[in-house]
């Protein structure tokens, strides 16, 4: 007997626990032959004390809803998250935070969401899910690089709130904010927005890199191509396996030449567990947006080719 | 319909292991016995039927667990309780036994589910995986952090 079975064998259902649940049983199935639907009395004895008032409130919600349109109040997603390691899983957000709609851009996106459900949960609850799973199923691993992107009013407040999000593992953490023009496109080449801002990044420094051609490459490989691309392999960061480069999931501040991106999306921050970008003097410029500068830290070379992102937030 | 002779084994032959479930889930007395009965019920309801005990036993268990998902779900639970509450609520008059409890109890919800399967009722890690629905690699992964997590709380020979 192992050190475990010693301390729990002392659990064990009471005489009176046994009978009472047998005579519990003998009654339903009398009421089962009283031809009851037995099937709505599993629980109905706990059921009607203590969540009457629950269902009470939930009819006047009800109520209020149908009064209010609540259906386009609720079900209309307001916000996006672009959630990318290698799974591609894009959030609808409502008005209230919650998961309204969730999609895939990848098989094993779709696997992913096949298991895990999401939707009308707070959306720090559902991408903490996400990502448990995530680093469970070994997508997420302390080499992966994930890339949250976000289309919301209110992008900057949700990209900080996500990258306050513990990561299971020891991943590198970015988050970008982009816009609707962006996921349009994205969706059009089949493609999430997050990973579809990547492959503009990527293509404003290689003019041959192909949308296809990054549909099978994980945000590791993608930031990989994008960092060799810039050049600054040389900054003191260490590739990983799949490709990352070490000053995302580095300690200390990121340096200047990392923020030299060349990026019509704006770059937020790192996860604080991993480094800490200070914003620029005066603050992040709402225009710049809609400009080609990046915004953190600046002093980069826009990107001629980095089109995506025209809309404003 | 399942006849009262059948009600009768199935509550004497799964009763304690639907109740060490419960406590690893709910972690007190009073929560179990509404899950515990709604176990039984379940299976009053239940219309399959079995290919052999340990299929029966199976679904015992996927249906406790399940259970016990939904009414932690429901009801705002205490997440935690203190050695003495939980050696009296489990009968352990052992202390270095109430400290390996008290360690389990405290470990997330999905690896308290492969700690208590693969420790007390032995199963492998792929029976685990049927049971739980996962992958077998997942279950692994859970099973040796759970370890680790022993192993730092309880010392290194434990796990």
């Amino acid at each position: 007997m192992n050190e475990l079975q010693k301390s729990m064998n002392g659990i064990k259902a009471s005489k009176e626990l046994k009978a009472d649940t047998l005579r519990y049983l003998e009654r339903q199935m009398g009421s089962k032959k009283d031809g009851k639907q037995a099937g709505n009395m599993a629980g109905n004895r706990i059921r009607n004390r203590r969540y009457a008032p629950r269902f009470a409130l939930a009819l006047v919600c009800l109520f209020l809803l149908i009064g209010t349109g609540g259906y386009t109040f609720y079900g209309r997603p307001v916000s996006y998250v672009s959630i990318d390691v290698n799974p591609s899983i894009e959030l609808g957000i409502n008005r209230l935070g919650r998961v309204v709609s969730a999609n895939a851009y990848n098989e094993d996106g779709q696997r992913i969401l096949e298991q895990v459900k999401l939707k009308n949960l707070p959306y720090p609850k559902a991408v903490r899910l996400l990502l448990d799973y995530e680093a469970d199923e070994h997508f997420l691993t302390d080499n992966s690089l994930l890339v949250f992107t976000v289309i919301s009013e209110n992008a900057e407040a949700i990209a900080q709130k996500l990258a306050g999000l513990s990561s299971p593992q020891s991943a590198s953490v970015l988050t970008y904010v982009s816009d609707k023009d962006c996921m349009e496109e994205a969706h059009r080449h089949a493609m999430s927005f997050g990973k579809y801002r990547a492959y503009q990044e990527l293509s404003g420094y290689d003019g041959s890199v192909t949308v296809e051609e990054c549909h099978d490459m994980t945000m590791g490989e993608l930031q990989n191509r994008i960092e060799g691309c810039r050049g600054h392999g040389g900054d003191g960061s260490q590739d990983t396996d799949n490709g990352n480069t070490g000053h995302h999931g580095g300690h200390g501040a990121i340096t200047e030449a990392d923020s030299e991106g060349a990026d019509r999306s704006r770059r937020i921050g790192i996860h604080p567990s991993k480094a800490q970008t200070p914003p620029p003097p005066g603050g992040l410029p709402q225009s710049a947006l809609q400009s080609e500068v990046p915004l953190h830290g600046g002093g980069s070379q826009s990107c001629p080719k980095f089109r995506c992102g025209t809309g404003s937030l | 319909m399942k006849s009262a002779e059948d009600m009768n084994r199935v509550v004497e032959e799964y009763a304690d292991m639907v109740q060490r479930i419960c406590f690893v889930h709910l972690k007190n007395h009073d929560d179990t016995e509404d899950v515990f009965q709604n176990v039984f019920l379940k299976y009053l309801l239940y219309e399959g039927s079995f290919e052999n005990g340990e299929h029966e036993k199976a679904w015992f268990i996927r249906v406790t667990i399940n259970a016990c998902t939904d009414w932690l779900r429901k009801l705002s639970h205490r997440k935690y309780l203190p050695l003495e509450i939980i050696a009296e609520e489990s009968e352990i008059q052992d202390s270095s036994s109430g400290e390996i409890l008290e360690a389990v109890l405290q470990l997330p919800e999905k690896y308290r589910n492969v700690i208590y399967l693969f420790y007390y009722e032995e199963y492998t890690a792929v029976e685990i995986a049927k049971i739980l629905g996962r992958k077998e690699n997942t279950v692994y992964t859970w099973l040796s952090r759970a370890k680790e997590i022993l192993r730092r709380q309880l010392g290194g020979e434990w796990a």
